[in-house]
């Protein structure tokens, strides 16, 4: 199927995939979200650099990038395909840095701009022997810090001899011990129509290099690859054996050529491989280029076979957001019911009486004479705030306990704040009381009897009353006896309320504290359902 | 002896250098003219047959520099295999009859001394065996599984000879490590290949006198008898005791190669990792396996293969490139002498460098250290991964101030403050009490006596509601003793612990000033009854008082738990939280417990004693203690004195006495002076009577006299009493202040000694242990 032409729904399907893609977060650290993040930016990179590019503009000349491992003699081939020197060959590994696009000059604003390959900047360098540009003496290369500082970018040379229609790219190492490199190496071949894998007779059967053949299988893209430097002794035995091995794993049918290590590409020489090594390589390039029938081929069969792979990873992505999702909700969950069960605690000590306790309880019994009220209420107010600490302490235990293997849950969750939380239900109980005294005096003002009734007095036995539970039930006919009964009982159910209010304030305050972030992430179950949409969208399209 | 050695080994280095030079062949028949060395030489384990086949040493023989014929491989030969007389060439050599003596190889240490490695070694192993024990219970069984295998393979490779050097060629497919090993071993040993991968099972070559020493190690590793081999004999002495093993590549494709690999190496002794140009550079080496092994640098040799295809600078080049990848693995290069891996760049196609690799090996298999110092790194490396689990941040512990801490707040969560103020107050009142004037007693009575009758209906009620408790018992007891004032106050002190008892709290709640005129009152005759039967029917019900306060307990606990466990490792830190949370279970009962105690000490003998006594302001500080703490003695009903001003000087003079007489406490409840100062009111109030009857009596003119006599008498009275009055109050205060500090130490003391024995030994029991395991660590990790 030749998609030469544009076809504009799909390519409304893919960018509504592609931002869907780009929504898609996954911030919790569990197990598998390291690689959905990987997967994601594989993903985003290829729709970015490649299918979108090729499929708005199908007569874009057609990019082959030449990957490989570390010294498989890469940087030699694209520099012998062209003709001169256009990229650093060394023995130092690892050799190339900066990749390397080299296209026929007709073609250069197809590259020129950031159509392909966005991510990486443009570098231009006038046609001149490369040689100079490099330092060859090692110091140099200890500049690597300031590489890695930079961002990426891509070299683009120009030459007749480059066939229209074809760009050559030379990849740094897919096995590099830099890791930018790596990451780099990735994301170029995934931008290219033909992938041309390099590798030579002591890596042929190295794990690495067959990994990325698997990949090229999986994405049934248009591989070609290279078996280079071999020694000419065992030329025929090697290649044979390679060839078995490609059969075994099922890609006989690659086009497959051989190049012997010859002397001149070493460090002496000219750094090029003579016309007749790479002739058949560069003859299978060139007529992919310029025969419109097999250009269309080529590169309708790496599109076809992304936008296949898709169905299979984009699911991927989907499950390990529901994952996320699965695992916001229950770590919210668990928030929640260790704070309901401290309110609860909190509510049943309040009715207990639990509040009059030690310093308050003594107070209590002293209350007229020994003890001002004023004191009174101190203890009680503070005894309040412990209860409630205390019970603030103990759901944060259990939050904890509950999220011990969790790794998500200290990334996620506010660290406890023990001070912070005791300064916080400080305020709040003393603000109740100030309430609480404000409140009484209210009451006293409307009763009839005013005179000579103490407004502290009052507001102490309304708290006595609300917080001692049965021990202090007499602070209830106490109150009756000052304001009447219906004062009394219209005094305690304001007072009831505002405690009632003040406790639920404050636990809330202190559960919300702790999800904060985790509210923050905004983990919902819409992507996981947006991406499948997506994808249903585009598969009708296809 | 040893002048002459350095020279022997130069001489013999310089001529295995020369003949590696000339020719390969050459070689071979040097090593054929060398008859096997010595066995025993070195080695502690010689077996007797050996000791016997060799008897006393031969003297040395003088030595001439480049002398193929120089006593030391001469010397090495063992007398029961002739020497090649007739072998190839007519060299010295084979002239020479070795004489056959146990030989200590030039290098160090003397033969028997075992290597000082060792013991070094085992004390590090039985620590890191101690630390395992005594974690099990702590660390879960994943952590500690590595340190066991490190245990376990130290024991097993002890039990095979020491002295052996078992040596790993490793390296990348098509690296050339089976042309290597070939080359060592000076033949056809191991197939080398073009077609990738090529060995595809280990191969081993032993370069010992019998092979079947080497047995026991290479079942050890696995390795089948048929692919033991060994080097063409006569072999390279410098080399005795090597064990030389070629591996599989490392990151090829065939399936099980990598596992291979893996399992070997954590099993030899060295390695030697071969590179080549293109390889070196690889991912897969340095990350997976330079990098995690960078411990064993001292073990380890790295080789550049393959020069022969670069060209001489390039090589330096590369060579340089090399050094400079490993430094940033973190793999110490032993240049300069220090001790590191040692890397070199050789051929061994051409065999270009080869005799170098050779001699390093020899100087290696002579040193006989190489398995200690591979079980030494292993230890090393063991026991830096397990630091997180043992060392803790900073230095943890209970500090002074954190067990201040715990019992400030323990002291907090009883009350002792406001329990301390409140003795005060009380002491206070009572002063004032007993050195008011009598009219003020007057009034308080009669004050008493309405409140009462006030209450009598609502106290009755209340009374007939009351829950049973301690509080209600000891209402019933107070009341049932009768209209005392101050009884009827600690009824109503206690009753506010209690329950609708409360007839004491209703009459409270009267008074409406909080002055220091207490406004108690006794509850009414038919209350008492009710009270006394309800309460001694609610008595055995009682519930345990709580006076302590729950949370600030619990906040006092965690936050010690976590102040002691701070900085510590995970497992340890949970143990000691949870012995803190184990000794917490109780602690708020026997804090109520023990302040009910240290109450009743406070008050004396604690009894409620006779009926009728006068409670003293002391007493009902202590009965309210006594209430809140721990049920009250028995109601005693019976007969009550009535509440008269006159009965209750009285009483409280005799009950003044009769409580010090009582009280065991360490302080009198009552001073005298109080005594001193109620009769000096008495006589003022007399004074005052009969001056106004005198005044009354010249006024009115029925009595003969000037005014002015009686005048200025009533007019003192009336002054001196309030002043006397108030400077007794004055001068109670510093007392009361003693009184009332003096109650809150012994409850403070109370609350504190509870919380040490519950809660501060057992976390100090933790952190000692965590201690001793920690030095264990210590030892362990070679830092002691």
């Amino acid at each position: 199927m030749a998609t030469l032409e544009v076809r504009p729904r799909l390519l409304d399907a893919l960018s509504a995939l592609r931002d869907r893609v780009d929504a898609a977060r996954f911030p919790l650290p569990l197990p598998g979200a390291a690689r959905a993040r990987r997967n994601r930016a594989e993903l985003l990179a290829q729709l970015d650099d490649y299918l979108v590019p090729r499929l708005c503009a199908p007569e874009a000349p057609l990019l082959a990038v030449v990957g490989g491992s570390t010294g498989a003699g890469k940087s030699t081939l694209v520099n012998s395909l062209v003709g001169r020197r256009v990229t650093e060959a060394g023995v130092l590994r690892p050799t190339t840095r900066t990749p390397v696009l080299v296209c026929h000059p007709d073609d250069h604003h197809w590259f020129a701009g950031q159509r392909v390959l966005p991510e990486l900047g443009r570098v231009w360098v006038p046609a001149q022997d490369v040689t100079t540009l490099y330092d060859t003496d090692p110091e140099g290369r200890r500049g690597e810090e300031d590489d890695a500082a930079e961002p990426p970018s891509l070299r683009i040379e120009t030459d007749r001899a480059m066939p229209p229609g074809l760009a050559l790219v030379d990849a740094p190492d897919i096995d590099s011990l830099v890791a930018r490199n790596r990451e780099l190496a990735a994301e170029l071949i995934c931008a290219a129509d033909i992938w041309v894998l390099v590798t030579t007779s002591t890596r042929y059967a190295d794990a690495v290099p067959w990994h990325l053949m698997r990949t090229a299988k999986e994405y049934d893209v248009t591989l070609v690859t290279v078996l280079d430097r071999v020694p000419h002794q065992v030329a025929t035995e090697v290649s044979r054996h390679y060839g078995a091995l490609l059969a075994a794993a099922g890609l006989g049918d690659v086009p497959r050529f051989t190049i012997p290590e010859l002397p001149e590409s070493a460090g002496g020489g000219t750094g090029l491989l003579p016309d007749t090594a790479v002739a058949g390589l560069r003859g299978w390039l060139h007529q992919r280029a310029q025969d419109p029938a097999a250009r269309a081929v080529a590169s309708a069969r790496t599109v076809a076979g992304l936008l296949a792979s898709l169905g299979s990873r984009l699911p991927g992505l989907a499950g390990a957001a529901a994952v996320q999702h699965a695992a916001a909700v229950r770590l919210m969950q668990r928030v929640e019911d260790a704070y309901g069960r401290a309110a609860e605690r909190v509510r049943s000590g309040v009715a207990a009486g639990e509040a009059l306790a030690g310093d308050a309880l003594t107070h209590w019994h002293g209350h007229p004479d020994d003890s001002t009220s004023d004191e009174l209420l101190g203890a009680l107010t503070a005894s309040l705030a412990a209860l409630v600490g205390c019970a603030v302490a103990a759901a944060d235990e259990e939050v904890a306990a509950a999220c011990t293997g969790d790794p998500a849950a200290d990334a996620v969750l506010a660290p406890r704040d023990p001070d912070g939380a005791i300064g916080r239900i400080g305020v709040a109980v003393r603000r109740w009381r100030r309430c609480l005294e404000e409140v009484a005096e209210e009451e006293l003002r409307a009763a009839e009897k005013g005179a000579g009734l103490d407004a502290d007095r009052t507001a102490a036995l309304l708290a006595a009353a609300l917080l001692g539970g049965r021990p202090a039930r007499t602070a209830g006919e106490s109150l009756a006896e000052l304001l009447g009964a219906q004062g009394a009982l219209r005094l305690r159910d304001r007072g009831g309320q505002l405690l009632t209010e003040c406790l639920d304030g404050v636990l809330d305050a202190e559960r919300d504290r702790r999800t904060a972030p985790l509210e923050a992430l905004d983990v919902t179950p819409d992507h996981q359902v947006e991406l499948i949409a997506a994808l249903s969208v585009l598969q009708r399209e296809r | 002896m040893t002048t002459v050695r350095p020279a022997d080994q130069s001489a013999d280095r310089s001529a295995d250098r020369s003949a590696d030079r000339r020719d390969g062949t050459r070689d071979e028949r040097s090593a054929g003219r060398c008859p096997a060395p010595e066995s025993s030489v070195g080695r502690r384990p010689a077996p007797e047959s050996s000791a016997g086949r060799h008897p006393a040493p031969a003297p040395d023989a003088p030595t001439s520099a480049g002398n193929w014929d120089d006593g030391l491989i001469a010397r090495r030969a063992r007398p029961d295999r002739p020497p090649r007389a007739g072998g190839v060439g007519s060299t010295p050599e084979a002239r020479n009859a070795p004489p056959p003596r146990p030989e200590t190889l030039p290098r160090p240490p003397a033969a028997p001394v075992p290597h000082p490695g060792a013991a070094v070694l085992r004390p590090r192993l039985d620590a890191l065996r101690e630390l395992v024990g005594l974690s099990r219970a702590r660390l879960d069984r994943r952590t500690l599984a590595e340190a066991g295998r490190v245990l376990d393979e130290a024991v097993a490779r002890q039990r095979h000879p020491l002295d052996l050097t078992v040596v790993a060629i490793a390296g990348a497919s098509g690296s050339g490590k089976s042309t290597l090993f070939n080359a060592l071993g000076r033949a056809q040993l191991s197939e080398a290949g073009v077609r990738r991968p090529t060995t595809a099972a280990p191969v081993a070559c032993v370069w010992t006198e019998e092979p079947e020493r080497a047995d026991g190690v290479l079942d050890r590793l696995g390795i089948p008898a048929r692919s033991r081999r060994q080097p063409v004999r006569p072999y390279d002495p410098a080399l005795n005791g090597l064990v030389l093993l070629d591996l599989p590549d490392h990151d090829s494709a065939t399936p099980g190669h990598r596992e291979q690999v893996d399992r070997l190496l954590g099993l030899v002794d060295a390695v030697i990792w071969v590179v080549d140009p293109e390889k070196y550079a690889d991912a897969v080496l340095h990350e997976r396996y330079l990098r995690p092994l960078a411990g064993y640098a001292e073990v380890s040799f790295i080789v550049l293969n393959q020069v022969d295809r670069l060209g001489t600078d390039a090589a330096d080049q590369v060579l340089d490139d090399l050094r400079r990848l490993l430094d940033d693995d973190g793999i110490a290069l032993g240049e300069h002498g220090e001790p590191g891996a040692e890397v070199l760049a050789l051929s061994a196609l051409t065999g270009d460098g080869v005799g170098e690799l050779r001699e390093m090996l020899g100087k290696f298999t002579a040193s006989r250290g190489a398995a200690l110092r591979r079980l030494t790194a292993d230890v090393d490396g063991v026991s830096a991964r397990l630091r997180c689990a043992y060392v803790a941040d900073g230095r943890p512990g209970l500090t002074e101030s954190a067990r201040h801490e715990f019992e400030d707040r323990l002291a907090e969560a009883v009350g002792a403050q406001a329990a301390g103020l409140a003795a005060e107050r009380a002491w206070l009142r009572d002063a004032g009490r007993a050195c008011g004037t009598p009219w003020m007693r007057a009034r308080r009575w009669y004050v008493r006596g309405r409140a009462a009758r006030k209450a009598a209906g609502a106290a009755g009620a209340a009374a007939d509601g009351a829950a049973g408790t301690r509080t209600g018992s000891a209402a019933g007891s107070d009341t049932g003793v009768g209209t005392n004032a101050v009884a009827g106050a600690a009824a109503s002190a206690a009753a506010g612990a209690g329950t609708g008892a409360g007839t004491g709290a209703a009459p409270k709640a009267g008074a409406a000033v909080p002055a220091t005129v207490p406004a108690t009152v006794p509850a009414p005759m038919p209350a008492p009854v009710s009270a006394a039967t309800g309460a001694a029917a609610g008595a055995p019900a009682a519930p345990p008082s709580r006076a302590v306060s729950r949370p600030l307990v619990e906040q006092a606990v965690r936050a010690l738990a976590y102040e002691a466990s701070a900085g510590l490792p995970d497992p340890w830190a949970l143990a000691v939280r949870e012995a803190a949370r184990r000794g917490a279970e109780g602690l708020a009962e026997a804090l109520d417990a023990a302040s009910a105690a240290a109450a009743a000490a406070m008050a004396g003998a604690g009894a409620l004693g006779r009926p009728g006594m006068w409670r003293t302001g002391a007493r009902r500080a202590s009965a309210w203690c006594t209430g809140v703490g721990r049920p009250a003695g028995p109601p005693t009903a019976g007969g009550s004195s009535p509440g008269r001003a006159g009965g209750r000087t009285g009483g409280w003079i005799v009950g003044g006495r009769r409580a010090r007489g009582d009280g065991t406490a360490a302080r009198p409840f009552r001073p005298g002076w109080w005594a001193v100062a109620a009769a000096v009111q008495w006589v003022l109030s007399a004074l005052q009577a009969v001056a106004a009857a005198w005044l009354l009596g010249v006024l009115t003119g029925s009595w003969d006299g000037d005014w002015w006599v009686p005048g200025p008498l009533l007019a003192g009275g009336v002054a001196g009493g309030p002043a006397l009055a108030w400077c007794c109050r004055a001068m109670a205060r510093g007392p009361a202040r003693r009184y009332g500090l003096e109650t809150e130490r012994r409850l403070r003391n109370a609350a504190a000694g509870c919380g040490r024995e519950r809660v501060l030994e057992p976390v100090a029991a933790e952190l000692l242990r965590y201690q001793e395991v920690r030095a264990q660590y210590v030892i362990a990790a070679g830092e002691a």
